[in-house]
């Protein structure tokens, strides 16, 4: 099975309810354990959530929108996001350590958990940042 | 997310509902932490949270530290599963009091 779906999104954290209900209806169309797209919906949650805290940090608005593109081919699922907020520098980003227990640093470390990879790619085409997150499924 | 919250003696109750992600945990956390701040012992109930993202779990982290600090305790009830798998995630459930 294949299927691409991508929608925008306004760069605010009243967005990300928005987020997880476009990802829970393209998870829908696929046949898939409830587990895992929860799973898969909590990964691009936090995805998205990285962009408006971090990628926007400082901004109170911003008229900008992010994009995520979600992609099957056979068995290889790919989630893009695309943003034009700070560059990212992909060796900064890192999640706290899971026995220094503090709020916050969670994210990343919940994208790692449940994808298979975590990749800035170079080919922005007007973008800033470009994240793919995949996973065999 | 809605929610209510029943006092009873030194226990406060807060039951919480829908989903919890970043663009609610300052109201989440204006409804926690002042009460855990007055040194009641806090009960919250998720039973009706559906969804809990990372900023949901600091909430929890940062209520647990707070009553620690002030020498009383939040206890995380009825946790739904889809939450508990995301607790257990973090490594919290021998960390946070779960009932």
């Amino acid at each position: 099975m294949s299927i691409s779906e991508s929608k925008d999104f306004p760069v605010s954290t009243s967005s990300l309810k928005e987020v997880r209900v476009f990802s829970r209806e393209v998870f829908e169309k696929l046949n898939l354990d409830q587990d895992l797209k929860d799973e898969l919906v909590l990964a691009i949650a936090e995805a998205a959530q990285n962009i408006v805290k971090h990628g926007y940090k400082g901004v109170e608005e911003t008229e900008d929108r992010m994009e995520i593109k979600i992609s099957l081919n056979e068995s290889q699922l790919e989630i893009g996001f695309f943003d034009k907020g700070k560059p990212v520098v992909p060796e900064n980003v890192q999640h706290r350590k899971l026995d220094d227990i503090k709020p916050g640093g969670l994210g990343t470390f919940f994208i790692k958990q449940i994808m298979d990879g975590a990749v800035f790619k170079k080919d922005q085409k007007g973008w800033v940042n470009h994240l793919v997150l995949s996973k065999k499924i | 997310m809605t929610y209510k919250v029943t006092e009873e003696g030194n226990v406060s109750t807060v039951f919480l509902n829908g989903e919890i992600d970043m663009d609610i945990t300052e109201k989440a956390k204006e409804v926690i932490l002042p009460l855990v701040e007055s040194g009641k012992e806090v009960h919250l109930n998720l039973k009706d949270v559906s969804y809990m993202d990372s900023s949901g779990i600091s909430v929890l982290i940062e209520s647990h530290q707070k009553a620690l600090e002030k020498n009383t305790k939040v206890i995380v009830k009825d946790v739904s599963k889809s939450v508990l798998k995301v607790i257990m995630m973090a490594k919290l459930e021998q960390i946070l009091n779960l009932e």
